[in-house]
């Protein structure tokens, strides 16, 4: 089952005074398994925000579909399933956290006796259990961010859909938010990431898409995405043709980066000893050799270039 | 909606409009001194203290109209567009709620408020008058009037506010307002003795801009309850028909049109934020 699924998602922005319309996202394409942490990437203006916005029902769709734990996005029964964390997270501030979780407990239509219970377990969750009385004013923006999270889960949904979760937060905030991404996880709940750490989201996510320009580009498990492109950086006295000629017969591609050092994208780490064989063989005089896993940070960079040409 | 409405009334007593309250509260306690100054200024003359009392009340009753419109404007224009732009609005639409219930709760959030306002004021005015000796209970009976004041504009500064900033809403409203007053205070005595097709029209469209005319009607019945006859703003003097046209009666439709006009702006600013994006 999809938590998320969209159809042909098309978002175009007319401007009231004329001028040009602008395309946010175009024929947009996506299906996030059930019980999955998915990573939803791309460059700014990329169109993340407009598509979080149509699956919670901000935003109308110019055409196309999206659905929401099977029911239309932006429907009453979509929303009663679903938390979300806004990027630019504005807070009631003169409301204390405790206030302010109530409020949106209510809003969620908690009972009373759920509602206080979920409150005591998400602000011990997010580590604010003892700032329970403190006006979010008070709060650091890291904090303000974590209680902002809390409401996020507060109703125990099945569908979280964070948006630049770990922003405004340090090296612990954002180890909190890995822990509660994890929970989540844990207890068969989705979870729909959107953030510009890519380290951040390659450590919590089963899979990911990137989008550019409105559409997907590359969806898969980061196993899937990742496991084929090692990369190897090799550092000789010279780099002379036949050595090149010789590392582009093991390697699938091969780069000259300067005359002392080329790097060759190896089909997977076991082709890594066959390649410096084959430098050896000849008669290449090898300084160094580091394997370098393609991160997704590099996959990322490769395919919002690829696309851009 | 009861968690939108108790948002909407704290989202006012953040923006310190309680002192706002406090403030008319105090000015209209001030009204009370006013018979005893008239009396003392001309010597002790008793007509002249009831004289001072119907001015406290003619004054009070247009303070609280004039003042309990202002809030309204002020705590609707800033209730849509604003929040939206704030960021407020993010977290909650995605709530299970409807967006009517989200705008109705708006809505009545800042209606509880005015009518509370207007009515802390008129329980001033009425003590403030009683302590002189003159109790116009006559009073209390204005004011489901004058709460169409607020009622009115806050509906109107809402509806605008559901595609406009606060700032530009508001000064719509208070355009709109403007263009009312002008038209019935300005233009109706030129109209009366120059027959200038131009200004009966504006005034015909002032009307439909903005029912403050006939409500101003509406709350003058009331007035002349409390008042002595020929007091106030009626003039008394001229031909029939002038005087008639520079204070139409009350039709018997006008309540209804009044309320059929602030359904209508209420019903334009719900389905303009119904269908507009929230970003």
């Amino acid at each position: 089952m999809w938590a998320i699924e969209t159809r042909n998602l098309r978002k175009v922005y007319r401007p009231l005074f004329g001028g040009n319309p602008i395309t946010a996202v175009d024929n947009l394409n996506l299906q996030v398994p059930a019980g999955t942490v998915f990573g939803f990437l791309g460059p700014n203006g990329a169109g993340k925000t407009t598509t979080i916005q149509i699956l919670i029902g901000n935003v109308y769709p110019t055409a196309g579909e999206a659905f929401v734990l099977g029911h239309r996005a932006g429907a009453l029964a979509a929303k009663r399933k679903l938390g979300f964390l806004p990027e630019k997270f504005q807070f009631h501030d003169f409301l204390t956290a405790e206030e302010f979780l109530r409020m949106h407990g209510r809003l969620a239509k908690m009972d009373r006796t759920t509602l206080q219970r979920r409150i005591d377990e998400v602000l011990e969750l997010v580590g604010l259990a003892e700032r329970r009385k403190s006006k979010i004013r008070e709060f650091s923006k890291g904090m303000q961010q974590r209680v902002g999270l809390a409401q996020a889960i507060l109703h125990d949904p099945d569908l979280v859909i964070l948006d630049e979760p770990t922003s405004a937060l340090d090296p612990l905030g954002r180890r909190r938010v890995r822990e509660v991404v994890q929970y989540l996880k844990e207890r068969g709940k989705t979870v729909f990431l959107n953030s510009h750490l890519l380290s951040e989201v390659e450590r919590s996510c089963d899979q990911v898409a990137i989008i550019n320009k409105g559409r997907v580009i590359v969806q898969g498990t980061l196993d899937e995405l990742l496991v084929n492109r090692s990369v190897v950086r090799v550092e000789l006295r010279r780099v002379e043709p036949c050595v090149l000629e010789a590392a582009a017969k093991v390697a699938q591609k091969v780069h000259p980066v300067d005359e002392r050092r080329f790097t060759a994208e190896v089909a997977s780490e076991d082709d890594i000893p066959e390649l410096a064989r084959a430098i050896l063989d000849a008669g290449g005089a090898l300084i160094g050799l580091q394997a370098h896993r393609e991160t997704l940070e590099d996959l990322f960079i490769q395919t919002v270039e690829a696309e851009g040409k | 909606m009861g968690v939108i409405i108790a948002l909407t009334l704290k989202e006012a007593m953040r923006r310190r409009a309680f002192l706002g309250t406090l403030i008319i509260l105090v000015t209209l306690y001030g009204l009370s001194f006013l018979p005893r100054a008239f009396k003392e200024a001309f010597g002790g003359d008793e007509r002249q203290f009831e004289l001072g009392v119907n001015i406290a009340v003619l004054f009070g009753i247009d303070a609280i109209k004039f003042f309990s419109a202002v809030l309204a404007i002020l705590l609707s224009a800033g209730a849509i567009t604003a929040e939206i732009e704030r960021g407020y609005l993010a977290a909650i639409l995605p709530r299970p709620l409807y967006r009517w219930e989200l705008y109705l709760g708006k809505w009545l959030g800042v209606m509880l408020f005015s009518a509370a306002n207007a009515t802390l004021w008129t329980a001033m005015l009425w003590a403030s008058v009683a302590l002189q000796g003159e109790p116009r209970v006559e009073m209390w009976r204005a004011l489901p009037y004058v709460l169409l004041y607020p009622i009115l504009y806050g509906t109107l500064a809402l509806a605008l506010s559901s595609f406009l900033g606060a700032s530009i809403a508001s000064m719509f409203t208070v355009a709109l307002g403007a263009f009312a007053y002008f038209s019935d205070h300005f233009l109706r005595p030129i109209a009366a003795f120059f027959d200038v097709r131009l200004l009966q029209q504006m005034i015909w469209l002032s009307e439909w801009a903005l029912p403050m005319a006939t409500l101003k009607r509406l709350v003058q019945i009331q007035v002349d309850a409390i008042l002595p006859p020929g007091f106030g703003e009626r003039p008394r003097f001229g031909r029939p028909d002038v005087l008639e046209f520079l204070n139409p009666p009350v039709q018997p439709l006008d309540l209804a049109y009044v309320a059929l006009y602030i359904l209508a702006a209420a019903a334009v600013g719900l389905v303009i934020f119904w269908r507009r994006d929230v970003q």
